[in-house]
């Protein structure tokens, strides 16, 4: 166990190594120059021949690279110039709103999508199921800023119970918390609701015609039982990839849904930073999302074998 | 017959509603199971044994799919008019059923000792460590060594053999009275299908415990079962003792089955005999005998009217327009050869 995980992280280092090169070459390479954005239509070409000297950029890339890759190995992610901190400290502080953002949209999720997709799979071919399969192919198909904008129109501006947009912090009490964050929650989550519902209807019907679920019934086993006992947990490995790489797109993906709702979040940071060409941001924070993403996958490997005794690891 | 049986199957119909209509996979089926006794029911795969046999469990989903007709009387009661609930109590405690492939009949995720734990829990109310213990019992009673260990074992941790008695050991654990087996060593090498076999036998033997046994390995029926019922297509078409079908199979179907078996000592060089032509399709069911379109002996009388299940002497029963007249070519042909 304790071998495989250490394994995994191992793993990472190439896979970031590869992540940062092709960040920076990118980012390098596309036109637009952070020095003339900081000084303004008004600088002159001096001042922005000075700046340029003094933030390295006149150096070859690849000692640009070795400068700044080596600070990351130290933990150093740089500073930037535009928000006046270091890198870290600005992914820190924008961390909070997407994560509580994603959660919120995974919770959902889970409650509403798994529900849903066991209601459509154990009445398979009823009307019920047919239309709920058909609201979540809505789910699925709605892009999340239209039904953000939708939201708002009715919860915000006609009906005047939510505020259309901003982000209040946790510290100020979980009820104004999750006042601003519901409607991007749900825009947010709309597709992972659906996405989950569909993938527990089949993958749970799947395993209902399994034999042992036959040979359950034929044991006395309640239907009930034989539902949520029986069939869930084999269901269930399907279930959690999804459940897994929806989170990742949760964080990653939230840049939309944290612009129409003002929300100062990851998404913001890292469009806000394009925009400005605040390179060591945008690389600090595509650093970040990578590693977020590979550390989920593991987590969901290892949940895997507290589900499935097959793909345990630490069998005898 | 003075006693009543412990299963009486009456004009049994399962119909199933697919995409392309109404298909009536068994169609008006009969027998009846005395206690004890080991019943073979035989026909080949699509003959609608194995939906028989899961209608008497009521296996199927009748909201949506599955409509029965007839009776199922398990000691006088109607297994078919009982609710869900009265069913769910009575599956595993008085009717246990052992499926086809050990393989995929257990579930993966749950270790053996819980699956075979499960139906004591719920049928007796003991607790959860007395069915623990009764689960290592009835392991051992299934000849599987060191039990005590193996209860905590996942079903892929065990080989194909060992799970089928998993299977058997998770079927009789709350002493049923009756056990309808599925096919239980098709899927089983030859050595091992002997060991299930010669369980199967011990247990009926040692518990009272009557069998349904079904298969479509004849050499297996002779070896194991009392008793024979022969199907096609949904329908009896002959019951007998075992030794009185093996000595005079009369349906032209049993014939050929009796016929398709391999001899050890047989001659190499001749083929092994078929029964020609494939089972007509539920879809497109035929208006006279069932059987016609294969075989041998069938005439115009037989393509237009069905014929009934007749009983002869000593409770022989068959299911065919000629089965007289087809006795007494063989005989001729018989008398011929040997002159």
């Amino acid at each position: 166990m304790k071998a495989f995980i250490l394994k995994r992280v191992l793993a990472l280092l190439p896979i970031l190594f590869i992540v940062s090169i092709v960040v920076f070459l990118v980012i390098h390479l596309t036109p637009g120059d952070p020095a003339t954005v900081m000084l303004g239509d008004t600088a002159t070409e001096e001042q922005v021949k000075a700046l340029r000297e003094q933030l390295g950029l006149n150096n070859p890339i690849h000692e640009q690279y070795v400068h700044w890759i080596s600070g990351v190995f130290q933990g150093d992610f740089g500073y930037s110039y535009f928000m006046k901190q270091p890198v870290m400290d600005t992914i820190i502080s924008h961390l909070g709103p997407t994560v509580s953002l994603a959660i919120l949209a995974e919770i959902m999720a889970i409650l509403i999508g798994i529900p849903l997709g066991i209601i459509a799979a154990t009445r398979r071919g009823s009307a019920t199921d047919q239309s709920l399969m058909g609201v979540a192919l809505l789910g699925i198909s709605v892009p999340s800023f239209l039904l953000g904008l939708f939201l708002v129109l009715v919860f915000a501006v006609q009906l005047r119970w939510l505020p259309v947009g901003g982000y209040e912090p946790l510290s100020e009490g979980l009820l104004l918390h999750l006042k601003y964050l519901i409607m991007p929650a749900i825009a947010l989550g709309s597709m992972q609701i659906a996405l989950t519902a569909r993938m527990t209807r089949s993958s749970l019907l799947e395993v209902l015609n399994t034999n042992f679920i036959k040979a359950a019934r034929s044991k006395g086993v309640k239907e009930r039982h034989v539902i949520y006992r029986h069939a869930l947990r084999n269901a269930f490995l399907p279930i959690l990839t999804v459940l897994g790489q929806t989170f990742g797109v949760l964080i990653t993906g939230a840049a939309v849904v944290e612009t129409i709702f003002n929300i100062p979040g990851i998404g913001q940071l890292i469009i806000n930073s394009v925009g400005r060409r605040d390179y060591s941001v945008i690389q600090g924070v595509v650093l970040f999302v990578t590693f977020t993403y590979v550390f989920i996958n593991l987590v969901i490997d290892l949940l895997y074998g507290v589900i499935d005794p097959r793909v345990r690891l630490d069998q005898k | 017959m003075l006693q009543q049986p412990l299963l009486e199957i009456k004009e049994l119909k399962t119909h199933f509603n697919t995409e392309r209509g109404r298909v009536t996979a068994v169609d008006g089926i009969s027998f009846h199971l005395e206690e004890g006794e080991i019943l073979g029911v035989v026909g080949e795969s699509g003959c609608g044994k194995s939906v028989t046999s899961q209608s008497i469990l009521r296996l199927f989903d009748e909201k949506y799919t599955v409509k029965y007709d007839g009776e199922i009387l398990l000691n006088g009661l109607d297994l078919l008019k009982l609710p869900m609930s009265k069913m769910q109590k009575l599956r595993g405690n008085d009717v246990s059923m052992i499926f086809q492939d050990p393989l995929s009949s257990l579930n993966p995720v749950y270790t053996i000792g819980y699956q075979i734990a499960e139906s004591v829990m719920l049928h007796q109310k003991l607790s959860k460590k007395a069915a623990y213990e009764r689960a290592v019992e009835m392991l051992r009673l299934t000849g599987i060594p060191a039990p005590e260990k193996r209860v905590n074992d996942y079903p892929h941790q065990l080989s194909g053999g060992m799970r089928q008695r998993v299977m058997i050991a998770m079927a009789l654990a709350c002493k049923p009275k009756l056990l309808i087996a599925d096919e239980p060593t098709t899927a089983l090498d030859v050595t091992i299908q002997a060991q299930i076999l010669d369980l199967i036998i011990g247990l009926n033997k040692e518990f009272g415990m009557s069998v349904i046994f079904i298969t479509h390995d004849l050499g297996v029926v002779a070896e194991v079962c009392t008793r024979v019922v022969v199907m096609y297509l949904g329908q009896v078409v002959e019951e007998a003792d075992v030794e009185e079908l093996f000595a005079r199979p009369y349906h032209p179907y049993t014939k050929g089955l009796m016929k398709s078996i391999p001899q050890m000592d047989g001659d190499r060089s001749q083929n092994l005999h078929v029964i020609e032509g494939t089972m007509p399709s539920l879809h497109d069911m035929p208006k006279g005998c069932r059987f016609a379109s294969r075989c041998p002996y069938a005439d115009e009388q037989c393509k237009e009217q069905a014929p009934k299940l007749e009983t002869l002497q000593s409770m022989h029963k068959v299911r065919c327009w000629h089965y007289e007249k087809i006795v007494e070519m063989e005989e001729l042909t018989y008398a011929d050869a040997s002159r």
